[in-house]
C-alpha cells in the first residue's frame, strides 16, 4: 500500500505538450477508428448539437406568438440587450445566486457532517445511513408537493407546531411571503441535496489512511487538528467535484421552485430556469427565452472551465 | 530516555484475547524487538504502549509513570509506521515540523530542531519536497526524522522496513542500529522478520497467539528456545523438529521412530526425555549441528534426500526422516542428489528435546 493520494479527484488528463496534427488529417489517417464512433457522433449531433445550434439561432430573432417560425424577424442582439438591461433579469440573477450559493454551502456542510458521523462505528449506523439517503432517492416532484403541504398556512405541520410550542401566535405563511418564500425553498433544496454530498464525501473518507490519523494522534494533534491536517486534504478532490456538481444542479434548478411557488410571490422565488420556462411556454417568447438560455449556457461553460482547470492543476504539477 | 514496563497487559476484542497477560520490561536505552507471525499480537501490544488502543487490563509504565489513561500525545513517545505515514500534502520540512507545531513551540525553535534532525538523517536537501517525490528509503528517513525532532522518551517502530526492497532493507537496518547506538534511545520495534530482530535487538520478545512466549537476548532465544514455537520461528532455516517416542532399555533411553530405528540418548538427554509428561518427545536440531553421511555410520539414522538447495556458500539439504523433514547444511563441494539414501548424525550436546504433549522444552532434572 502506498500513501500517495494522487488522482482521487477525477482523472482529467493533462494536455499534451506536443502539438497535435489537425483534426481533418487525423480523421483521414485513422478513418476506420472514426467510423466506429460515427453513429454515436451522429446521434449526439442530432439530440444535443442541433438543439444548441437552434437555440443560438432563435436568440437573434423575434418570434411570433403563434409559433409560425417562418415569420420570425431577425433582430440581432436586441433580445440580449433587452434581457441584460431589464430589472427583472437583475432580480432573477440575484435570486439565483442566493439560491445556488446558500443551497450549495449548506448542502456541502451538512453532507460533510453526516459523512463524518457515519464514518465511525456505532449501533444503528446502517439504518441511519439508509434514512439519510431518503431525500436523495425520493422523487423531487413528490417531495415538493409534500413540503408544500408541510409549509401550508392552514393545514401545514410546521405552522401548527410553531403555534403549539409557542414560537408564533399564528401559523407563518411561509410560501406566500416575499421574505420567507425563497429561504423556505432553499431549506427544501438543502434537505434534498445534502445526502448527495454525504455519499460523495463518505466515499472520499474511505480514502483517508487510518495510519495517517494515528500518526497525527501520536504527533499530538487533537480531533479538530487531525480533521484539518489529515482528513480535509484527502477530501479536497472529492469536495471540488461535489461542489461543482451541486452548483451546476442548483443553477439548473426547476422542479422545487416551479411546483412549490411557480416563481412567486411577486417573483420572490423566480430563478433563471423558472424564468426561462415562463418566458418560453408561458408568454411564448421563444426568441427571448433562447437568448436567456444562451446567457445561462455561457455562464455555465465558464464555470465548468474554471473548475476543470482547478481540478487538473494539481495533476499537472504532479506530472512535472 | 526512559524505561517501559508492561505488567500483565491484556487487550480483548469481544471474547478474543489479542494480547494475553503480557509482562516485560524494556530497560532505558534498550532496543527490544517484538517478533511473531501475523496476528500474534505484536502490533496491538505496540499500539497499547502508544496509547492508540485502549488497554483492557494490566498496567503500562513509561519512565516510571502509569500511562494507562494518558493520550498518545501525553506519553512522550514517537512512532514510526510501516507505510511511513507521512502527510502527503505537506513538504518534508512541514512533516518534520508538525509534531512541534502541535506542541506550540516557537517558530525559530521549530526551525532549529527540524534542521538539526534533517542534518542527522542527511535529508537537508529534501526539505522542500513532497513525500511522493521521495524514494522509499528517503521517506523512511523522513518518518524517522519526524520521530526524532520530538526528542521522545521512547521510540516505537511498527515494521518500519517491510516496505523497502531487500537491498535497501539491509542498508536501513544498519542505519537504524547506528541511530539507536548514537542516540542511546529506548526502542520498541515490531517485526515479523526474525532476522531483523536477531540482528538489531538487544532483546527479543517472541509472541504467538497473544502470549509472550520468550523474552531474552537473541542469542539465548536462539540457543535455548523455551518451546517448539520459538524453536521453529527463530533461525533461518527453521529448526528441524522430529516427533519420536522415548523408550527405556534398562537404564538407557532411546528415541524410537515409527519406522523402527532408534536413537540412543546421552545420559543428560535421557534424563530430559524422562521428564516429559508422556513418552512423546520431539527432537529438535539446527541445520548446522547435523551431519550427513552417505554410508551407514554408528549412531546415525537413515533417511532419504528430498531437495538440494545451493545458496552459494552453503548448500541446504532437506532429508526425509520417515515423515519429518530435517534440514542439513553442507559445504557446496559435497554432492548429494534427490532420492539418495543417507544417514543423519545428531550432536547429542546440541540437540533440543521438547515434550510432545506440552510443546515445552525439556530441561535436565
Amino acid at each position: 500500500m502506498t500513501i500517495d493520494v494522487a488522482h482521487q479527484g477525477g482523472a482529467v488528463p493533462a494536455p499534451s505538450l506536443r502539438r497535435r496534427p489537425n483534426l481533418l488529417r487525423r480523421i483521414v489517417r485513422h478513418w476506420n477508428d472514426y467510423a466506429y464512433i460515427a453513429p454515436a457522433i451522429v446521434v449526439m449531433l442530432l439530440v444535443i448539437g442541433y438543439p444548441i445550434y437552434y437555440t443560438v439561432e432563435l436568440s437573434f430573432f423575434k418570434t411570433p406568438p403563434n409559433l409560425a417560425m417562418s415569420q420570425k424577424v431577425f433582430v440581432g442582439f436586441d433580445n440580449y440587450r433587452a434581457i441584460l438591461t431589464s430589472q427583472s433579469f437583475r432580480d432573477v440573477t440575484y435570486n439565483t445566486l442566493i439560491w445556488t450559493v446558500v443551497s450549495t454551502f449548506f448542502a456541502y456542510v451538512l453532507g460533510l457532517g453526516a459523512a463524518l458521523a457515519l464514518n465511525r462505528e456505532f449501533l444503528g449506523r446502517g439504518v441511519l445511513r439508509a434514512v439519510l439517503l431518503v431525500p436523495y432517492v425520493i422523487s423531487a416532484v413528490a417531495a415538493s408537493y409534500v413540503w408544500k403541504w408541510l409549509y401550508h398556512s392552514d393545514f401545514g405541520v410546521i405552522g401548527a407546531l410553531s403555534v403549539q410550542f409557542g414560537f408564533t401566535d399564528e401559523p407563518i405563511n411561509f410560501l406566500d411571503n416575499i421574505y420567507t418564500a425563497l429561504p423556505s425553498l432553499i431549506v427544501v433544496n438543502i434537505w434534498k441535496e445534502f445526502s448527495f454530498a454525504m455519499i460523495m464525501l463518505l466515499a472520499g473518507l474511505q480514502t483517508v489512511p487510518d495510519q495517517l490519523l494515528r500518526a497525527a494522534q501520536v504527533d499530538g494533534a487533537n480531533t479538530w487538528q487531525r480533521f484539518w491536517h489529515v482528513t480535509m486534504p484527502h477530501l479536497k478532490g472529492v469536495s471540488m467535484v461535489t461542489i461543482l456538481l451541486l452548483v451546476v444542479t442548483n443553477l439548473n434548478s426547476f422542479i422545487i421552485p416551479w411546483i412549490m411557488t411557480g416563481g412567486g410571490p411577486a417573483g420572490a422565488t423566480d430563478i433563471w430556469i423558472t424564468q426561462i420556462y415562463q418566458m418560453a411556454f408561458g408568454r411564448i417568447r421563444f426568441g427571448m427565452a433562447s437568448a436567456y438560455s444562451v446567457i445561462l449556457f455561457i455562464v455555465m461553460m465558464a464555470l465548468g472551465y474554471f473548475y476543470v482547470k482547478a481540478l487538473t492543476r494539481g495533476d499537472e504539477a504532479k506530472s512535472e | 530516555m526512559a524505561e517501559v514496563v508492561l505488567n500483565e497487559v491484556v487487550k480483548t476484542y469481544g471474547d478474543i484475547y489479542a494480547v494475553n497477560h503480557v509482562s516485560l520490561t524494556v530497560a532505558d536505552g534498550e532496543f527490544v524487538a517484538l517478533v511473531g507471525p501475523s496476528g500474534c499480537g505484536k502490533t496491538t501490544t505496540l499500539s497499547l504502549i502508544a496509547g492508540l488502543n485502549e488497554i483492557s487490563g494490566g498496567e503500562i509504565h513509561i519512565g516510571g509513570r502509569l500511562v494507562n489513561d494518558l493520550d498518545p500525545k501525553d506519553r512522550d513517545i514517537a512512532m514510526v509506521f510501516q507505510n511511513y505515514a507521512l502527510y502527503p500534502n505537506k513538504t518534508v520540512f512541514k512533516n518534520l515540523a508538525f509534531p512541534l507545531q502541535m506542541r506550540k513551540l516557537a517558530k525559530a525553535e521549530i526551525e532549529r530542531k527540524v534542521l538539526s534532525a534533517a542534518k542527522v538523517l542527511d535529508i537537508t536537501h529534501l526539505l522542500e519536497r513532497k513525500p511522493r517525490e521521495l524514494s522509499g528509503g528517503q521517506q523512511q528517513r523522513v518518518a524517522l526524522g519526524r520521530a526524532l525532532v520530538r526528542d521522545p522518551r521512547v521510540f516505537l517502530m511498527d515494521e518500519p522496513l517491510s516496505n523497502l526492497d531487500a537491498k535497501l532493507r539491509v542498508q536501513m537496518r544498519t542505519e537504524l542500529k547506528r541511530f539507536h547506538q548514537d542516540l542511546e534511545a529506548t526502542v520498541v520495534y515490531v517485526t515479523h522478520d526474525q532476522l531483523e530482530a536477531v540482528t538489531m535487538a538487544d532483546k527479543m520478545a517472541v509472541m504467538h497467539g497473544g502470549f509472550l512466549q520468550q523474552y531474552d537476548s537473541p542469542k539465548n532465544v536462539f540457543d535455548n528456545p523455551v518451546n517448539m514455537f520459538v524453536a521453529s520461528f527463530v533461525g533461518s532455516p527453521a529448526m528441524s523438529l522430529v516427533p519420536l517416542e522415548a523408550v527405556s532399555h534398562g537404564s538407557d533411553v532411546a528415541l524410537r521412530s515409527p519406522e523402527g530405528w532408534e536413537l540412543p540418548l546421552s545420559p543428560q538427554n535421557a534424563r530430559k526425555a524422562l521428564g516429559a509428561t508422556s513418552n512423546q518427545v520431539v527432537l529438535g536440531a539446527r541445520h548446522s549441528t547435523v551431519k550427513l553421511h552417505s554410508a551407514q555410520t554408528p549412531g546415525a539414522v537413515p533417511g532419504v534426500v528430498y531437495t538440494v538447495e545451493p545458496t552459494g556458500d552453503i548448500t541446504f539439504v532437506q532429508v526425509f526422516l520417515g515423515t519429518s523433514v530435517v534440514i542439513v547444511s553442507l559445504d557446496p563441494s559435497v554432492t548429494v542428489h534427490p532420492d539418495q539414501k543417507v544417514w543423519i548424525e545428531f550432536d547429542q550436546d546440541k540437540i533440543h528435546l521438547f515434550d510432545g504433549a506440552t510443546e515445552l522444552a525439556l530441561a535436565a532434572v
